[in-house]
Order: C-alpha cells, then structure tokens, then sequence
C-alpha cells in the first residue's frame, strides 16, 4: 500500500482522473419510449444551459417529437433543410398516413431523411456525448431510439500560412485548430488506399479526439503500436493542446533535448509519414506531433527538399554551424579570454584587451549578465504586439548593448559574441531544440569560466554522453550518425539529390525500404540538344 | 538480451582504438626514444607488431566462447577457484590501471593546463565523469566511442601533418638508431602503449557477429600502429632524439610548436589538450566499465550500475598514493609491463586450455 495510507492519512488514493459526475452512473442506461422520460434525463444531465434549446414538432402530422441541441454549435440551415423538412412532410411516394410505429424508424432512415449522416442510437450517454459535439437529436414519442445527426458548425479561422515556419518555396498552408480539416489537408495529398487515420479520445472532461496517421505498408507496425499503447494509457482531465500529449509520451522527462518533433505544415507532415513516422493530432490544436524523432530532423526544414540540393546542402551546413554555435560560442571566448589568452592572434589579441580594459567584471561575470539580460529581452519581445516588438528587438540588441559599451561595464566584442550567438539560435528551425541549447549555454559558461577550455570539454562531453543514450519511441536519438549507417547519411548534414535517395531511413525499419522506381536513367539524364531545332518541322529550312 | 547484441564490426574497432588512444600519446615518443634512440619509429612498429599478436589471442578465445563472458568459460576451462583467483588478480590490475589514468590525466592538467588548481580536482572531475557513463548499457558505451572516434583520430593526424614543416629527415636516420641492442630490450616496453585490446574481451559476447570479431580488431590495430609510429615519427623528425629524451611530454611540445597555415591560431596546445581530454575520457571509461562490469559478471550480479560509484572512493585513493610525477612513471612503467604480461599470459593459457580440452561455447547466436 501506498505510504500515506499507511501512516493512516485519511486522503484517498489520488489516483483516478476526474471524470464527469454525472456520467457515472447513467453509462449504460438506454432510453425509453417515453419522451417525457428522455427529455427529463436529457435536461438534468446537461444541467441548466441556456444556449442549450428543445423543439417540440410533429412527425409527418402525427407523431410527437422533440429536438436537441445546442444553438451556438449548429448548423440551422442543414436542420430545418435536410432534418425538419423531410420530417414534416414525409416522403412523396409512400403514403404516411398509416405507418404503424414499429416501421417508422426504417422509413425514416432510408426513404425520409435527406441528411446522409444520420443513424439510431438508444444510449444516453452517446446521445447526450453527440449533443456536446454539435450534433443534434430527434426523439420520437413510442420509439426506444433516438436519431443523431451531424449538424456540428464552430467557425475556425482561415488557413494561412503558419507563423514559425515560414518557407520561400513550398506550400503555404498551414494547419488550423479543427481536426477534421487538417486530416483533409492530409488526406488530399496523399490520395492512396495505405493512408491509416485511427481515432481515439483522451481528456475526461474535454474528451478531444486524437487522431494517430500513418502509411500502412510503410511504418513498422512495433511504432504504431507504441504510440497506441502510450496514448490509451494516459489519464487526464484535459488536453489542451498536442503538447500536453507530448509531455505523458515521451521516453525521457528529465532531458532537455525533445524527443519529438511538433510542426505546423501539412506538407511536413505527409514527408515524414512516407518516411516511416507516425503523426499525431488532436482537436483544437494546430501543431501535429511527429514520432519517433532524431536530432538530425531539427535543423532540417520542408525547404531543404523544394529547392535544388547543391544550394541547400550548402544552406544546411550553416545552419548545423549556427546551432554549435549558439550552444558554444560564449563559452570558447570567455575560456579563450580567462585561462588561454596566448591562443588569440596578437594583433587581434591586443584589440580585444583594449575593449576590456575598463571593464570591472572577469569575462565570466561580464558574459552571465548579458546573456542573462538578452534572454530578457527576448521573453519580452515576445508579449509585445507586432509595432512594438519589432522596433524594441533592434533597439535592444544595438542601442543597449553600445549604451552597456559606453557605460563601461560591457566590453565590445562580448556584445558581438553575444548577439552572432542570440542569431545562431534563431537558424534552428525548430523552437523546442533551439530552447535547449540556448538553456545548456548557461552551465557551459560556468564551467568555462572556472576550467577554462578543460571544463569546456568536460561540458561537451556530458552534453554529448547525453545525446548519445536517448532514444524516441526506440530510435537512438543521433541516428544516423550513430549508429553508423552510410545510406542514411546521405540526409545529414548535405543533401542527396532526389534522385540518390533510394531507400527510406533504415533505422526506422520501415516494411517497404525503396522510394524510387528502378529506371534512373530517363528520370534524370536528359539530352539539352535536339529537342527545338531551327529547322523547319517538315524538314526545310527556313526562309 | 537482443537488443543488447547490436555492436557491429566498425563499432567495435572504434572501441578498441578510443580505448588504446589515451593518455599515453603524450609520453610515447619518450619511451620509444629511451629505448632505441633515433630507432623510435621501428621500436614502435615492434612493440605493435607483439601487441597485435597478443590481441589476436585474446579475440580468437573470445570467439570461441560468443556466448558467455570471458569470467563465465574462464571457469568453465580451468575450475571455479584458480578462475576466480586470477580474475581477482585481473581486476585489481584494471582498477589500478583505471586511477593511473586519472592520475597522469590529472598531472597533465595542473601542469599544462591549470596551474592554480589542485590535483585532487582535476582527478576527481574525471573519474566522475567516468563514473557518470559507467551507469548506462553497452550500447550507449558503444554509440560513445564511435562518436568520439573522429575527434580524436583527425586532431592528431592534423597536429602531425602541420608539425612536418618543421621535420628533418636526419633525425629519425639510422632507422634502427644509434643502440640496436636497446630494441630488444624496449619493444615490451612499447608494447605497454597498445594496451587497450583488452576491451575486446567485453565487447565480444556482445557483437552482432562475434565471427567477424578478427576483422575488427585487425583494423583496430592497424590504425592504431599506424598513428602511433606516425606521432613517433614526426616528434623525433622535429626535435631530435637527444631533445625528445628531455621533454617529459614530446606529443604536447609538438603540438605547442605547431601553428595553423597563416597564422590563424597560434600555440595550439590548448587546443590539442582539449581534445585530447576526450582521448583520455574514452580510455579510463572502458577501464572503469571494464572493472564494473568484470565485478558484476564475477558476483553473478544483474545490473553494474550502483558498482560504479561504490569504487570510486577506492580508486581516488589510489591515484593519489604516488607520491611526484616521478614516482608515478616509475609505477607506471612497473605495472604496465606486469599487465601486459598478464594479458599475455593469461588468455594464452586459457586459450591452450580450450584448445586442448577441445571445449568451446555455446555457437549459437
């Protein structure tokens, strides 16, 4: 037994997630024929709403019903066109004047109706749970079944492109915060029969749907599973957002390395499921979550492949350059500048003693105050609305820094260091990665200032040690790099062109390992001459 | 268990050369100079030629035995109380081997490096460090010495490289040097340098084919010959052998005179040392995992993890207990060679064993 129980503490165990009240116990209750009854049970476990309407009507002149629903989540037009219409009237070829009650709902479902969702249902908690989601529920007097229609209309915002990820060449969609158009935009680029979608629901009180897509005949089934299993086991009254899911699933809490990957586009998305990754999404969020995930993957982006490999070899490189050196850029000069002065080439060396001539702090000191003030500053920039910001983030790093020069306690070329390190950070392109290495620079400069180059190294080494005993859902987390696997290192730090990347990664295991048809001559190898000529098409030249 | 059979061919010869590529490049040419004069390089070429053939011992009643680890057919072939016996003996060898490391480590730094710190600092940071890792499995030790391996193998071939503006063929000529008779006499000596096969031993049950285990322990040593006649060759080209036998550590001393091409960074020592901190994390990690693990497998014990800080205090003491560096290097070059003759002796005699008794393991993977 737990310890608390057995020092007698009265509270009980806290291991149940709250869940509705009322739920409880009328699970599987079915209703009655009674509409009073139903309308009764209906109203006392929605409670008092007053967006929350009932519409008592006649079914075709003669059977008494009623209507639920709420307002403010309906689509009015589709119920009284394809619900209430049809209702009323009955259908033109068969006589509804005696329609015993026991055919009532066949001839509703398949000659009445226009709506083409609708369906029986007779327990209450679905019923009551469809009433939630928007959708509304016609209740016969003498039938021991209710109808449910979708009729579910919330306005979302447009699809634009998404604000973090922003490309020059490459689609300009983004996802929105309803699941079901997001799975649209996937679906619609990958138009194949293998395209999985499966649905579940976490969250006892918000119930969001979950959605887990993968590429079946592509994704090892072991990931699929994982995920599955990961997922159903979570307990939670709410999730709010694809990163709540992300905090229950991933393999190691405690790093600050994340170990999945969140993105915004659609196109990225679809990338990484034909690579043997599966992707999450959930219900009122516009990030999707990518897994398993490897380090490599964040300093990649979508545009890496839209543009032509020799180019973005090139960019990625520096990118991969920006991120070492926003992680040790600091802490190579304040260890260069306090214990290894010689390393620093003369001329240069008496520059940089020049500009710290008046300053009162060791380097250590100086570097901590302004990288503590710039991440400050960066914290702030990011509350102030757009006008603002953007004049605050030019006067912060240029007029203060030179104003901290003059002032005598900042020397010139920590603010250069500095700010090149803040705008390394920046080319990740991914948030979460960029945040960790911008928080690990901190114990990097400490040992730096205390241990020079050794506590440099020493820093690296655990970072590195580290890195290299994560692992996401099973993939170690420096694949491929480590381990070493040459075909998947044709995406690592350069780009392959298209035409050289045969195989999906293998250390995703993926069932089916080509993503190339086999004739590689034609696809790529084109003659440049005899395509125009200047000869006329029937053989004369011209005049 | 599968998931713990993964380490390939090419991981395993990384292991094997981060494991020999340590502390002791920097004091290699001295002992190859005090040996045979300007005939370092060939004493050198010697010393690894006897290493290689004891590795190859080692691997080869490794793979007879792909199964069990090595204190496992120890005391299938020669009896549980004379296997436990030499085992004990053969721990304690690796313990000390391991706190000699971070001493000389340690000694390096304060000396080089960090002149104001005190000794005990410098070990302590370093055996923790290894301490740290030794906690994870061996698929992490794996994946840590295949990454390192570049850092450590392209700094030294470049320190060489940029080191021979300065060389002077004359000076490594006679080839066998000025004293042939003190080859004889030193190629044991030399073959102390090598000493890091014994790694192979560990790594073997956990291959992913333990038969192709020769193939990765010839590239190992191969490349480790040949980097080591290398910095050999280049150390006494650049000062002579008289001078190399009056620094106490040549590889460092050639790295302080090597610059980069106009001059971009001068006095690249530091640089080398910070480099070389990680030749020397990887050697004292597969020392210390080695122990653990040779103390886990012997106590028949499921998980060496809490080991690793229990003997810690153990082998802090004993990396203090050399009283001066010159102390050190005499214990050093005692124990060594008392090492080397163990992991001669010892896989030969089980090896004869195995051959005679016609035993081996359990061939099925």
């Amino acid at each position: 037994m737990s310890y608390s129980k057995w020092m007698g503490s009265q509270k009980s165990d806290n291991n149940h997630a709250a869940t509705d009240a009322n739920q409880n116990q009328e699970q599987e209750r079915p209703i009655t024929s009674s509409l009073r009854e139903t309308t009764d049970s209906i109203r006392k476990l929605l409670g008092d709403n007053d967006d929350f309407n009932t519409h008592e009507f006649h079914v075709f002149g003669q059977f008494q019903a009623m209507m639920y629903y709420f307002t403010d989540m309906t689509d009015h037009t589709i119920i009284n066109n394809t619900i209430l219409k049809p209702l009323k009237y009955g259908p033109r070829h068969i006589d509804v004047e005696d329609i015993p009650i026991s055919q009532l709902k066949d001839t509703l479902i398949n000659d009445t109706l226009y709506h083409s969702e609708g369906y029986a249902e007779s327990s209450l908690s679905i019923i009551t749970d469809s009433i939630l989601r928007g959708q509304t529920v016609i209740a016969i007097e003498g039938l021991p079944e209710a109808f449910i229609f979708d009729t579910r209309k919330i306005s979302h915002r447009s699809i634009e492109q998404p604000a973090t990820e922003q490309v020059i060449r490459g689609s300009r969609e983004g996802f929105i915060e309803s699941l079901s158009t997001n799975i649209s935009l996937l679906r619609y680029r990958m138009q194949t029969t293998d395209f999985r979608v499966k649905s579940m629901e976490i969250g006892a009180r918000t119930k969001s749907k979950v959605a887990i897509c993968f590429m079946e005949g592509v994704t090892n089934p072991g990931i699929v599973e994982e995920v599955k299993k990961r997922l159903s086991a979570i307990e939670i009254d709410a999730i709010l957002d694809s990163g709540y899911l992300e905090q229950f699933i991933e393999d190691n809490h405690w790093s600050p390395f994340p170990q999945i990957q969140y993105t915004e586009r659609p196109d990225k998305v679809v990338a990484n499921i034909l690579e043997g990754r599966v992707a999450i999404l959930v219900d009122g969020s516009p990030l999707a979550l990518i897994v398993p995930t490897v380090f490599s993957q964040f300093y990649q982006t979508a545009e890496d492949y839209t543009e032509r490999f020799l180019l973005m070899s090139g960019i990625r490189l520096s990118r991969l350059v920006a991120l070492v050196f926003s992680l040790v850029f600091p802490s190579l000069y304040v260890a260069i500048i306090s214990f290894n002065p010689e390393l620093i080439p003369t001329e240069f060396a008496v520059a940089v003693a020049g500009g710290r001539a008046g300053v009162p702090f060791p380097a250590v000191v100086e570097v901590l105050v302004i990288e503590i003030s710039m991440e400050v500053l960066r914290e702030a920039t990011i509350r102030l609305p757009q006008q603002v910001g953007g004049a605050l983030s030019i006067v912060g790093v240029l007029v203060i820094g030179q104003a901290a020069v003059a002032a005598g306690f900042a020397s010139p070329i920590t603010v250069v260091i500095i700010a090149l390190t803040t705008i390394g950070s920046f080319a990740t392109p991914a948030y979460n990665a960029a945040l960790a290495l911008r928080i690990l620079r901190f114990p990097l400069i400490i040992l730096a200032g205390t241990f020079g180059l050794y506590g440099v190294m020493v820093g690296l080494i655990l970072v590195t040690n580290h890195l290299l005993s994560l692992r996401s859902f099973g993939v170690p987390y420096l694949s491929p790099f480590v381990p070493g696997n040459f075909q998947g290192m044709r995406d690592l730090l350069t780009r392959a062109p298209l035409w050289k990347m045969r195989n999906r990664p293998s250390f995703l295991y993926t069932l089916d390992q080509s993503r190339l048809g086999d004739t590689k001559k034609d696809q790529v190898n084109h003659a440049s001459e005899d395509i125009i000529s200047p000869v006329q098409p029937d053989g004369e030249k011209g005049q | 268990m599968d998931q713990q059979r993964q380490i390939t061919v090419l991981q395993a010869s990384a292991i094997t050369i981060s494991t020999i590529v340590g502390v002791g490049v920097l004091s290699l040419p001295l002992a190859a100079v005090r040996a045979a004069d300007a005939g370092a390089p060939l004493v050198t070429l010697l010393g690894a030629a006897l290493s290689i053939l004891a590795s190859m011992l080692i691997v080869w009643l490794g793979m007879r035995f792909p199964n069990e680890s090595y204190i496992e057919y120890s005391e299938k072939l020669i009896g549980k109380g004379l296997a436990r016996t030499i085992i004990i003996i053969w721990i304690l060898y690796f313990a000390i081997l391991s706190s000699l490391i971070a001493r000389e480590f340690g000694e390096v730094v304060i000396t080089a490096v960090l002149r104001n710190t005190p000794l005990e600092v410098t070990v302590i940071v370093m055996l923790l460090l290894a301490a740290f890792t030794s906690r994870k499995n061996i698929m992490t030790f794996a994946y840590i010495h295949t990454f390192y391996i570049p850092f450590i193998l392209v700094p030294v071939l470049l320190i060489v490289a940029l080191s021979l503006k300065n060389a002077d063929v004359v000076n490594v000529l006679p080839l066998w040097g000025n004293e042939p008779s003190g080859i004889v006499k030193g190629f044991f000596m030399l073959s102390t340098m090598f000493q890091g096969y014994f790694i192979m031993m560990m790594v073997i049950p956990s291959m992913r084919s333990p038969k192709k285990a020769m193939r990765s322990i010839w590239l190992a040593m191969l490349i480790t010959s040949i980097l080591y006649v290398l910095v050999v060759s280049a150390t006494v080209s650049v000062f002579g052998a008289e001078e190399t036998k009056k620094l106490l550590w040549p590889t460092l001393e050639l790295a302080k005179d090597t610059s980069l091409p106009a001059n971009i960074l001068e006095r690249l020592d530091a640089v080398f040392l910070a480099v070389w901190v990680t030749a020397v994390y990887t050697s004292l990690f597969s020392c210390y995992y080695f122990t653990i693990y040779s103390i886990g497998k012997l106590f028949r014990l499921q998980d060496h993890g809490m080991l690793s800080f229990f003997i810690l205090p153990f082998l802090f003491l004993l990396a203090m207990l050399p009283q001066s560096l010159v102390q050190l290097n005499e214990i050093n070059a005692l124990i060594t060679q008392f090492g080397v003759a163990l992991t001669i002796a010892y896989p030969g005699l089980l090896l004869l064993v195995s051959l005679l008794r016609k035993k081996r393991g359990n061939q099925k993977q």
